[in-house]
């Protein structure tokens, strides 16, 4: 068993709003082993980007808050300890890329600079010539063509998918022990996505880095991940290795989801006449039902699902292997 | 492209730009306002007298000769002279620059970089009880009239306290100061409303932006997210609005200048309209309008320091 390098226990995070106060993210657990990649699914609003930001840290407060949990990285409470430290750990010992890479980068400093300036807080040992050479090689490992005239351009000199291997070297320079990435391969295109995720697998061979793989694409996590968490409704509704996830889902919801992805029919080749959904909406977290989040959208709901035993709780249906669902499938 | 060589591009596009501003000024002045001779004469000058003084103003000639004594005078700053002084304009002008510059320029320097600066500090207490307070306070210190804080401070500071000259003027640093002083305050406080509002709104439009996101995921603290990141972005936006009151500060402040009896170039205006002295009007018009399109070249030559996104086509 690799070794646990951070575990998020109950952490829940609210929010403020004009309608009152909704709950993002409720209770989630979730652990990260060093060398191994944990994919995060869920829809939009689901509390993956808002987990990843807690993590960090980077929660908007107000109208954002961390109601209740801890984070402990190496038997230290992130969410306790100051914020000075926190701030030696971000992009140092945990760092991020995001979803927007052409936005994530600041259009008015050079891609170097915005290198050097991670290595200047975080690695005060280093000269500026060290730094700078520093910046190539990084640009250079994550696979950027003629790094030495790159680190003198801007963000807008550059291809969208360019940037992200600019945030990914950004992220990576000094070489962090977990390496949470939001939906990093949403805003490309296909082919750059294979290429990006590709990247990223093989640096994490390099560096041995955890990963928090943020995605709500199965296909993503399919290539990537080791280990997967779904969620939704900002609850963690199942938690199981990847094959085990994609081979028997226990929670309907996962199911919908993994039938949901376009694919051929393996027996004839021919396309499907159409592609199966999940029938509904996501409820809105202003009103949660009681019982299940996921009944109004389930074939399977019951009486117990719609509150006459509370909400369902995770727990393990095989070898590590957990579900929040009071029918599992198997 | 090489800088240089954008700046004399642009440079002589201020050419035809110009020939365009004085054709307005000439059919403002020369062709749509009553006839001089008949403002500098009276009512009950002879016919004789009217078309010799026309001669001597050069009225008689053609529009497009008229037309390129306006031109002349934009590139040469050769005004000719007042109509009710008998003095030179340029000479009238470099006597009432200096009053209005040490008056307006402090001034424009301490509003700048005080209205920044509470910008900077509001925006990091963003939605916040602080926050809120002094935008109420801007607000609320826009909605009184100029009048009340210039009648208050000389009545007040000035009159009731003594600490400054109510009025006048001296030349020559520093007899001039304590004349400038309420002046410069009362100058500020007028710019604080409008500036921190404006400047708010693009520093709070660049915090949300991604960029700082990633910032404070390096670790970077707030303060140099605040400096570099942001404000260097910020800059952008800051600058056109800043240099393009600058023209502006030769004319000083018209009704500052009034109240507190400076004589500068504001004062001057002023009088020229009241006593239809054209010549002068036209001249501060022309000044206005050279100074208003260099300083646009150079808001744009500014720009290709700041931002690497424009480009030097």
């Amino acid at each position: 068993m690799a070794e646990k390098i951070l575990e998020i226990k109950d952490l829940c995070v609210e929010f403020n709003t004009d309608r009152g106060v909704i709950r993002a993210v409720n209770g989630v657990n979730l652990e990260v082993y060093k060398g191994k990649t944990l994919g995060v699914v869920g829809e939009s609003g689901s509390g993956k980007s808002v987990t990843a930001l807690s993590i960090m840290r980077l929660i908007p407060s107000p109208p954002g808050k961390i109601a209740r949990g801890t984070i402990d990285y190496r038997g230290e409470n992130l969410l306790e300890i100051p914020f000075d430290e926190m701030r030696r750990i971000r992009g140092n010992k945990i760092a991020m890329i995001f979803q927007e890479p052409m936005t994530s980068l600041n259009p008015v400093f050079t891609v170097g600079n915005q290198i050097e300036e991670v290595l200047e807080l975080h690695q005060k040992e280093l000269s500026k010539e060290q730094r700078r050479d520093k910046a190539i090689e990084m640009l250079h490992l994550v696979g950027i063509p003629s790094p030495e005239k790159r680190v003198t351009e801007y963000p807008h000199q550059l291809s969208g998918g360019m940037r992200q291997r600019v945030m990914i070297a950004m992220s990576l320079a000094c070489e962090p022990d977990i390496l949470i990435a939001d939906e990093p391969t949403t805003a490309l295109d296909v082919t750059i996505q294979a290429q990006i995720l590709e990247l990223m697998n093989k640096l994490q061979k390099e560096l041995g880095m955890g990963i928090i793989m943020i995605t709500h694409d199965l296909g993503v996590v399919a290539e990537t991940c080791d280990d997967v968490a779904v969620m939704y409704c900002g609850q963690i509704v199942e938690r199981a290795e990847v094959k085990e996830l994609f081979n028997h889902p226990q929670h309907p919801y996962t199911k919908g989801l993994i039938e949901s992805i376009p694919s051929f029919d393996s027996t004839t080749g021919e396309r499907k006449d159409r592609l199966p959904t999940i029938e509904g909406m996501v409820p809105s977290l202003f009103d949660l039902p009681d019982g299940c989040n996921f009944q109004d959208r389930c074939n399977f709901a019951t009486d117990k699902c719609r509150g006459s035993e509370g909400e369902p709780v995770l727990k393990s249906i095989g070898t590590h292997h957990d579900a929040a669902c009071f029918h599992p499938l198997s | 492209m090489n800088i240089w060589a954008y700046i004399i591009r642009r440079l002589l596009y201020v050419i035809p730009v110009l020939l365009g501003v004085c054709l307005i000024i000439f059919v403002l002045f020369n062709m749509v306002s009553p006839d001089p001779t008949l403002i500098m004469l009276g009512k009950h000058a002879s016919l004789s007298q009217m078309e010799d003084l026309r001669r001597e103003l050069g009225l008689d000639r053609s529009w497009f000769l008229q037309y390129l004594d306006v031109v002349k005078s934009a590139f040469t700053f050769e005004f000719g002279r007042s109509w009710s002084t008998k003095q030179e304009i340029i000479e009238m002008i470099k006597a009432g620059a200096i009053p209005s510059l040490t008056l307006s320029v402090p001034a424009f320097v301490l509003s700048t970089v005080i209205s920044i600066a509470i910008s900077l500090f509001v925006a990091f207490f963003r939605g916040t009880f602080i926050d809120k307070s002094v935008v109420f306070l801007c607000v609320t210190m826009m909605s009184i009239s100029s009048l009340a804080y210039i009648l208050f401070g000389q009545w007040f500071f000035a009159f009731k306290l003594g600490w400054f000259e109510i009025s006048g003027y001296e030349f020559g640093f520093p007899d001039f100061v304590p004349y400038v002083i309420l002046p410069v305050i009362i100058w500020v406080m007028l710019g604080l409303g409008p500036d921190v509002r404006f400047y708010r709104t693009i520093i709070l439009d660049e915090i949300y932006q991604d960029y700082v996101r990633t910032a404070r995921a390096k670790g970077l603290g707030e303060k140099v997210i605040m400096f570099k990141h942001v404000l260097k972005n910020a800059m952008i936006p800051i600058i056109t609005y800043v240099i393009i009151q600058i023209p502006f500060l030769i004319l000083g402040a018209l009704l500052l200048e009034s109240f507190f009896s400076i004589p500068g170039l504001g004062g001057i205006t002023l009088n020229a309209i009241n006593s239809s002295d054209f010549p002068v009007v036209k001249a501060m018009t022309i000044l206005i309008s050279v100074a208003y399109i260099l300083f646009s070249v150079l808001t744009d030559v500014l720009y290709t320091l700041v931002d690497p996104r424009v480009r030097l086509k």
